[in-house]
């Protein structure tokens, strides 16, 4: 065995440890170049959720001039002989950092249930709660010593600390959600009150912690004590939620709407050492008026999209950074009355980029009308086995421990895409 | 009580059902009659133009056409000529006098979704719109471009004023603009008629179309609830078109109904329309400008996409959708196949006066 979880787990002292020296950042660590190096090991993750499910159709798999098509006309791309969808031009200049798999089938067409299983991997049940892919990279990974929150969830609406993500790892693996990408409230300490009182008031906390503590479960009293010491580091980088600062021709780029700031802010987070940043986009679940619901969306997920997998690329940060761009299924070839497309989880398409991706290529395909996946169907175990390859984590070596139950971190009846490993 | 009432019988003033439903093995985006009665055409999801000779009591399917790649999104007929428009923004005119359908031209016209296409009242002009966001007139004799207007938004759709001498254009905000010689010089907004859903642009100006008088414009499409639902109520707004101001308006009684999906003006002075509707829903309707609700709603064929009547205002085409066209993951066919959905279109004959 390479190693365990164990040896990553994120210990109070470790990280206030790191957080220490986090204070100054990596450059303060030590000499530019170490620095540098420090950050050439980070593994990292950007895992963009389309939530609904994105049409395989009118994105990464285009069928146009056949039943089910639509009304959309399929593009070239910046690789020869890859053509992608119409609505997604940015990303076609970008082709030569992607990789997309056309073959991928999943279990199930329901959102309620779907969600969880794509993203804890759907592994065979054992009985126990798998942790989403976010609390099992920061697990598996750490915080790269960023000192910041492992697993960063920006969504629309309200944030908090969502532990439920977590499953058996215990809730310390939860993500900390940034609602509408800010920052968790009362992050800032209010003007009139001094640091000494704040210190004073952190101490009476704690205190009151330990009380509390005593009578409950460790794992969540341990989670409480995580989510004021992730508050904690986060105030020290309050800075990088003001996107203001930022050059406007960033702010043009990735556009002003929720999807656009959060990614131009996870671009951010990444850019600070954040292991594993979640952009969640709501709705995507076009059943009706689909075609001109995708006119409307995917050219919002698209430029931005493309622009973080190009800034990622101007800066080096491809190698280190494991792009996915996914949903819980995919949508319906068949076009309903309402002009829409329903839930589809029997062939649609994941793209992915950077770090252990092999660049411009497609793996797998549907047949001719879409219907179908025409080669081996690729469900969601073996992406996540795609995915930790991609990371250097050795999925026939490296295991989750439940207790003292070891248990398998992807389905271990289903293997990697190799098409699509660098 | 009950035995008290008057039974009410069978409405003699509501439209009869003509036969059975054409059933195109495709759906169907636009329905419209020539101008004399004769032809109703189809425009199809599978690129071809759909015609049947409904002047006898039994209507006869004619040589379908392939038109464009794509959809066929849009058609009319000029005097002479059925033109059409395609969802690759291509723009096509083809001779009606012969037995198949023969080109006469075609044109890249828009960058993409040619959305809809209106042909002026002497029928020597086109404009079109598109996603591309422009508003183009053409010669319809040789298809060649005459002007252009940049909406620089999505315009949804197209149509001529009485005169001829000014086109309206309805973009996805809501906003419709007066457009004569490539200025803008009315605007008439129905702003309800767009969401901002999350990060989607929902709804938009979907129909025009001015009334036989020539005052009244009509501006069709929902108050929208959600996006990828799509709850909507659906919603006409009449406008004076001399003033600019509102005169009355239809609105449906819930967000099942959908999108007014087309529009059409009987001689009798009164608007025909249909309704998207969620799975099972949607409806066709006629109204009476400043009446409350309308005087006749037709429920029986789901999920409404289009409506057409003919130049003399006898008979009436919806188009439809089969039922049971929707569902989660794969629905098989009678034969374990996994057929598509098709636009059944249903004739039918109106009472006059």
């Amino acid at each position: 065995m390479l190693c365990t979880p164990v040896e990553h787990l994120l210990s109070r002292r470790r990280f206030l440890g790191a957080a220490g020296a986090s204070t100054l950042g990596l450059a303060g660590l030590a000499t530019p170049a170490v620095a540098e190096e420090l950050r050439k090991q980070r593994r990292q993750v950007l895992f963009v959720w389309l939530d609904g499910g994105m049409s395989q159709l009118e994105s990464w798999d285009p069928k146009p001039n056949t039943p089910f098509g639509g009304p959309f006309r399929a593009i070239p791309t910046a690789v020869p002989g890859i053509h992608i969808s119409e609505l997604l031009p940015q990303s076609a200049k970008v082709m030569k950092h992607l990789a997309i798999v056309r073959s991928v089938s999943t279990q199930d067409n329901s959102h309620s249930a779907g969600i969880d299983r794509i993203q804890r991997g759907d592994p065979k049940n054992r009985g126990v709660v798998y942790p989403f892919f976010g609390s099992a990279v920061a697990n598996l990974v750490g915080d790269n010593g960023s000192a910041l929150p492992p697993y960063i969830w920006v969504k629309p609406m309200n944030g908090g600390f969502i532990y439920k993500d977590a499953g058996f790892l215990g809730p310390k693996y939860g993500a900390l959600a940034l609602g509408d990408g800010k920052p968790p409230e009362n992050l800032v300490r209010p003007k009139d009150l001094t640091a000494e009182e704040d210190a004073e008031r952190n101490e009476l906390r704690k205190l009151i912690d330990a009380k509390y503590a005593e009578q409950r479960r460790k794992e969540y009293t341990e989670a409480n004590t995580h989510a004021f010491e992730m508050a904690a580091q986060l105030q020290k980088k309050i800075e990088l939620f003001d996107l203001s600062k930022l050059p406007e021709k960033d702010r043009d780029r990735y556009g002003t709407h929720d999807l656009g700031r959060h990614l131009l802010l996870a671009r951010r987070l990444l850019e600070e050492g954040v292991t594993f940043v979640k952009v969640t986009s709501y709705g995507w679940d076009t059943h009706g008026d689909h075609f001109n619901g995708a006119a409307s969306l995917h050219p919002k997920f698209d430029r931005p999209f493309a622009a973080i997998v190009e800034d990622l690329a101007d800066r080096g940060m491809l190698d280190n950074v494991l792009v996915i761009a996914c949903a819980e299924f995919g949508r319906t070839p068949r076009i309903n009355g309402h002009i829409g497309r329903d839930h589809w989880p029997e062939a649609w398409s994941v793209c992915m980029a950077g770090r252990g991706i092999k660049k411009g290529v497609v793996a797998g395909k549907t047949n001719d009308k879409g219907t179908d996946v025409a080669t081996e169907p690729v469900d969601i175990g073996g992406l996540f086995h795609t995915w930790y390859r991609a990371l250097g984590i050795d999925t026939q070596k490296v295991e989750f421990r439940n207790g003292g139950q070891p248990l398998p971190i992807a389905h271990e009846d289903m293997k990697p895409v190799t098409e699509v490993l660098a | 009580v009950n035995a008290l009432q008057p039974k009410k019988g069978p409405d003699p003033n509501a439209p009869k059902e003509l036969g059975k439903p054409l059933t195109p093995a495709t759906q169907v985006n636009r329905v419209r009659f020539s101008p004399d009665g004769k032809t109703l055409a189809a425009a199809c999801f599978d690129g071809h133009l759909r015609r049947w000779d409904v002047s006898a009591k039994e209507p006869a399917e004619l040589p379908p056409t392939f038109a464009f790649n794509g959809w066929v999104s849009t058609l009319a007929f000029t005097p002479k000529a059925l033109v059409a428009g395609g969802s690759w923004g291509a723009l096509g005119a083809w001779d009606t006098s012969v037995r198949d359908l023969k080109l006469l031209w075609s044109a890249d016209a828009h960058d993409g979704w040619l959305r809809t296409l209106a042909v002026s009242p002497d029928g020597t002009r086109l404009a079109t719109c598109g996603k591309d966001g422009f508003v183009r007139l053409w010669n319809a004799a040789d298809g060649k471009k005459v002007a252009e207007f940049d909406a620089k938004a999505d315009v949804l759709s197209v149509c001529f004023a009485p005169d001829g001498k000014s086109v309206f254009a309805g973009d996805l905000f809501g906003v419709v603009r007066e457009i004569a010689d490539g200025k803008v010089s009315r605007t008439f907004e129905a702003k309800e008629l767009h969401k901002l859903d999350r990060i989607q642009d929902v709804g938009g100006a979907r129909c025009l179309l001015v009334s036989g008088d020539g005052k009244t414009l009509f501006v069709a499409g929902a108050e929208p609830k959600t996006g990828g639902f799509v709850q909507a109520i659906p919603l006409v707004i009449a406008f004076d078109r001399a003033t600019g101001k509102r005169l009355s308006q239809y609105k449906g009684a819930n967000d099942t109904e959908g999108y007014v999906t087309d529009l059409a003006w009987h001689p009798d002075g009164y608007l025909a329309l249909t309704t998207s509707g969620q799975p099972g829903q949607g409806k066709f309707h006629f109204w009476k400008p400043g009446a409350d609700k309308p005087f006749f709603t037709g429920g029986k064929h789901p999920n409404c996409h289009s409506v057409a009547i003919s130049p003399d205002g006898a008979t009436l085409a919806v188009s439809a959708t089969n039922a049971n066209s929707s569902g989660n993951g794969r629905v098989k066919g009678a034969a374990g196949d996994y057929p598509a959905n098709s636009s059944p279109i249903q004739l039918w004959s109106v009472p006059r006066g």
